[in-house]
């Protein structure tokens, strides 16, 4: 098992920044996803780890060495991509002792490997099938098999699910996870699907612009994000303007809301006009019945929107605070319909109030909805 | 009810297969008249072959005739070995070159594609007339009948090139290399492991069709007094009637052979790059 570091890597193309001083660190054994839009820099870092492309500055140190000097067929890194890339002359078994080849090992040796490992993906019963004879999802198993095979210091996939259908995705990412547990490779994996990234990672670095915006387990980046493009671009966020009553205390006022927010690092002073994030799960409903009034510490709203996703429906509200989205059960939606009166509820202890990035997430990059951003 | 659908549901699913069979007589009228097109020629070629026989002689006195004549066999076997030199020559040339421009010199391509063109536009006596310098100063070369092999590297270039364009289109070349380098191949590794045998169909068009050329190339032979089997073929052309149109069905059973070949040599590299079905 290795470890990787990339110590201020920085890659340009012409007058874009690919990547701006990337600093990473991947333990032993450790599965971590780059996550972020198209184009943020995730997938040329994944190159230069492989050899495939060259940083103007920067290192890549694998175990202590730093393998920027070697070419990519002496870096021994397993790698998954994104395009079908089997051999199409070669049968799934001959895929698999491709890099067993290379490195003259007897024909026993490769065809019991190639057995092993085919049965590891559960492929053992199409050995003898050229890839054309194999749907998407097969060939990407006998890809991670093929990458597997030569016993990688560190395996690496690039969008490996991308181009298959969501049932199949999900399947096979749990897969990529149960392998990588059970061979205890160390694995950097690069995707734009938050949900991918979130379901099978140690930890997942979320970048932007070239620049890692966090990085943590997937529970931190879920509740804890520190940008508020990490908050945009990891599931949807509610994004609220106060102006701070209390320093001290961090109280702030949101339209008819005074709120106190729970973050210990608030700096902000009396006076400032913030912005808080909440997520639309964290939006609590109430069905007012004609003429009632919210509650104490809620405020009214109507119903603009229904979205059935599920065991969850979301809800589009306008309320005094402006647009925002709710996330309730599909049960209690069944309650509701356009122009419902409720009494909107805020858990004031998930309220972030976040540093601003300078890059804002591509909504057609994220899985977000159109309505993901309320600003 | 379910008896009624069932009976009314079977002829229709007849009608259905029969409707779909059934080839309109236009098709038919067309195929037919593609047929007399491209047969009737070859027809009047075989019923001439077979006449102007005196009494004694075989049905197949004319083809005997071309059998038997030497001539026939050295300026065949000659046209034959320039072929086989000029598909060696040209592929050592153009694979690694057309695969290095697609892999890391992409933006090439165009000049490639217009470099390729020349010989179309330039005649081959310019050719020679260009080369007639060359010639005289190298004429220990000049009369091996080799030369003609590197000449007709030149007219082989665009369809070899654009047989090889298209083949490396087909496939994902940069994929699969990086592929095979991660797994620990070299470049000239993956060349010949990857990339070749994915490109035998591209190759054997291109080379057949280089063959094609070598063996019915005319002007720069006769220029460089080559017998070739175009010079033999015309010489016995003006010649002998019946004898030079047995040897052009000759020919043509020749050419088709070579077809065959290529279909039965492209069928088995046929392993396109993969598709994918379904789940």
């Amino acid at each position: 098992m290795s470890t990787v570091e990339l110590r201020g890597l920085r890659r340009t193309f012409g007058s874009v920044v690919a990547l701006d001083r990337l600093d990473l660190d991947v333990h032993s054994g450790e599965f971590v996803s780059l996550l972020g839009p198209s184009g943020c820099g995730k997938t040329t870092a994944l190159r230069i780890i492989a050899g495939f492309d060259w940083p103007d500055s920067g290192e890549v140190v694998v175990d202590g060495h730093d393998v920027l000097g070697l070419p990519a067929n002496k870096r021994n890194m397993g790698m998954v991509f994104q395009a079908y890339s089997l051999f199409p002359n070669m049968t799934a078994q001959q895929n698999v002792e491709f890099g067993l080849r290379i490195r003259k090992q007897n024909h026993e040796a490769r065809a019991r490997r190639a057995r092993e490992l085919l049965d590891l993906v559960g492929l053992a019963s199409a050995m003898s099938r050229y890839p054309r004879q194999m749907s998407g999802g097969q060939q990407q198993r006998v890809a991670l098999a093929r990458s597997l095979a030569i016993e990688p210091k560190v395996l690496l996939l690039d969008e490996p699910l991308s181009a298959l259908d969501a049932k199949v995705r999900v399947q096979l990412r749990e897969e990529v996870r149960r392998i990588q547990l059970e061979l205890g490779i160390t694995t950097l994996y690069v995707t734009h699907d938050q949900e991918e990234a979130l379901s099978i990672s140690d930890r997942v670095a979320v970048m932007s612009a070239g620049r890692l915006e966090q990085l943590g387990t997937p529970a931190q980046i879920y509740n804890g994000p520190r940008t508020s493009f990490v908050a945009n671009f990891v599931g949807t966020m509610n994004k609220l303007e106060g102006v701070v009553i209390s320093s001290e205390d961090r109280v702030v006022r949101c339209g008819p809301l005074t709120v106190t927010v729970p973050d210990p690092s608030f700096r902000h002073s009396v006076g400032e006009t913030v912005e808080l994030y909440v997520r639309p799960e964290d939006v609590r409903l109430e069905l007012l019945s004609n003429g009632a009034s919210p509650r104490a510490g809620s405020f009214e709203g109507r119903v603009t929107s229904l979205t059935f996703l599920g065991p969850v429906t979301r809800v589009g509200l306008q309320t005094d605070l402006g647009p925002l989205l709710s996330d309730v059960s599909s049960a209690v939606a069944l309650n509701l319909a356009a122009d419902t009166p409720v009494s909107v509820g805020l858990e004031t202890d998930a309220l972030r109030s976040l540093v601003s990035s300078t890059t804002t997430p591509d909504s057609s990059s994220s899985d977000s909805s159109p309505t993901a951003l309320l600003s | 009810m379910a008896q009624v659908s069932t009976a009314s549901a079977a002829p229709a699913s007849h009608r259905l297969r029969r409707a779909r069979s059934r080839v309109p007589l236009w098709h038919v009228l067309w195929l037919v008249l593609a047929a007399i097109f491209f047969l009737l020629p070859i027809y009047s070629v075989v019923r001439f072959s077979l006449e102007g026989i005196l009494p004694g002689q075989g049905i197949f006195h004319w083809y005997q005739t071309v059998f038997d004549d030497p001539n026939f066999r050295s300026s065949f076997w000659l046209s034959v070995q320039i072929s086989l030199e000029t598909v060696a020559v040209s592929l050592v040339l153009m694979v690694p070159t057309v695969f290095w421009i697609h892999l890391r010199l992409p933006r090439l391509r165009p000049v490639m594609d217009l470099i390729t063109i020349l010989p179309f536009v330039v005649p081959p006596i310019v050719l020679i007339v260009g080369l007639a310098p060359y010639i005289e100063k190298f004429s220990w070369l000049a009369v091996r009948p080799e030369v003609l092999a590197f000449i007709y590297v030149v007219f082989a270039l665009p369809f070899l090139y654009r047989a090889l364009d298209g083949g490396l289109r087909a496939i994902d070349l940069k994929t699969l290399v990086e592929a095979a380098e991660s797994l620990g191949s070299s470049i000239p590794g993956t060349l010949f492991r990857v990339i070749l045998p994915n490109l035998r169909a591209a190759i054997i068009g291109g080379s057949l069709l280089t063959v094609a050329i070598c063996m019915g190339e005319y002007t720069v032979a006769s220029l460089l007094g080559f017998f070739t089997f175009p010079n033999y073929t015309y010489e016995i052309g003006t010649s002998t009637a019946y004898e030079g149109v047995a040897l052009t069905f000759i020919s043509f059973i020749l050419v088709w052979a070579m077809m065959l070949a290529l279909y039965l040599l492209g069928r088995g590299g046929r392993a396109a790059a993969g598709v994918a079905i379904r789940e």
